[in-house]
């Protein structure tokens, strides 16, 4: 596990969220956090370096950006074949999210997987991956309604 | 934070984005350039002046496309507690509970979805206590008793990066 020190907190408080849509957004931040641009900058990377930081990106709203279909799907994987048909899974472009869980859902979905799809219908993907993988056992839980979307927030 | 309303539905159909628009979209979720100025980077990747890549970006902000521009942390490597649940709501208790359950800042995700466990929501916690009293809580709060516990085990993939 890793600590940030008391700057690294500083900082992260401001880029966990929006950063501001400025030329020089990292100036704004810096003058917030009473530091230099060139110190955000240095500090930010060094986070985005040794992984606290996954990502460093714009997120989207994805049904806004055109992919209308997402589903959840859970499949039924024997234990023995989960770590391939995991990283089988995470090679397909269309699948965002990929986890093995415990306790499997319904005593035998183990493998949850992320859909989204512009035009193809997700039960059309499933087919492939059925097809392509072998996994014939799974469940397509689509979202009939979101009530909350929103990123974490680690640093209050 | 932001509050949400607690049914709030936002699946509309496509807003028109040009070719530049796309361009954008696709440079800012691929590596935004930690620099001084990265949206003259991202506009010279597009072609376009950086007031221009700022406009775009304002108007695609404004219109919901991008939620945000920021880090993405890693809350395993901070040492969070993650999970996602599902909840067997009955029809009369469903608002109550999507209530409770969306008032903790660390449900990131909720979703009704067509199953008899009818509520999923993924759940961050400082540590596996704050998981299980939430828990205990939400079951006492809202008379719903059948609310299933699901840890990742495995990381196979996490990367919500959509091509436009």
């Amino acid at each position: 596990m890793q600590k940030l020190t008391v700057l690294e907190q500083k900082i992260a408080r401001h880029i966990q969220s929006d950063i501001p849509l400025v030329s020089r957004p990292f100036r704004n931040i810096a003058d917030d956090c009473t530091l230099t641009e060139d110190e955000v900058l240095k500090i930010t990377k060094k986070l985005l370096h040794n992984g606290a930081i996954r990502k460093f990106t714009a997120i989207l709203q994805h049904q806004k950006a055109g992919y209308n279909k997402n589903a959840l799907v859970v499949w039924s994987v024997p234990p023995e074949q989960i770590v391939g048909a995991g990283e089988k899974m995470a090679a397909y472009k269309f699948i965002s999210h990929c986890y093995e869980r415990n306790p499997a859902f319904q005593g035998k979905y183990n493998l949850f997987t992320m859909l989204h799809a512009q035009e193809e219908n997700i039960s059309t993907i499933v087919s492939k991956i059925t097809l392509s993988l072998g996994i014939t056992d799974y469940l397509i839980l689509e979202s009939i309604q979101e009530y909350k979307k929103t990123s974490p927030e680690y640093f209050t | 934070m932001i509050p949400f309303p607690s049914f709030c539905w936002s699946y509309e159909s496509t807003i028109t984005m040009d070719e530049i628009d796309k361009k954008i979209l696709n440079v800012l979720q691929k590596e935004f350039p930690l620099t001084a100025q990265p949206f003259l980077i991202v506009s010279e990747k597009c072609g376009i002046s950086e007031e221009e890549a700022l406009h775009r970006i304002q108007k695609m902000k404004d219109e919901g496309i991008i939620r945000r521009i920021g880090a993405v942390f890693d809350g395993n490597k901070l040492g969070r507690v993650s999970t996602l649940c599902a909840a067997r709501v009955p029809e009369v208790k469903l608002e109550n509970f999507v209530k409770a359950v969306n008032a903790n800042p660390g449900v990131t995700h909720n979703y009704l979805r067509n199953n008899e466990y009818n509520v999923w929501f993924t759940l961050v916690s400082e540590n596996e206590q704050g998981i299980d009293s939430f828990l205990a809580e939400l079951k006492a709060e809202t008379g719903v008793s059948d609310i299933l516990d699901m840890r990742a085990v495995r990381t196979f993939k996490i990367n919500a990066t959509f091509e436009v």
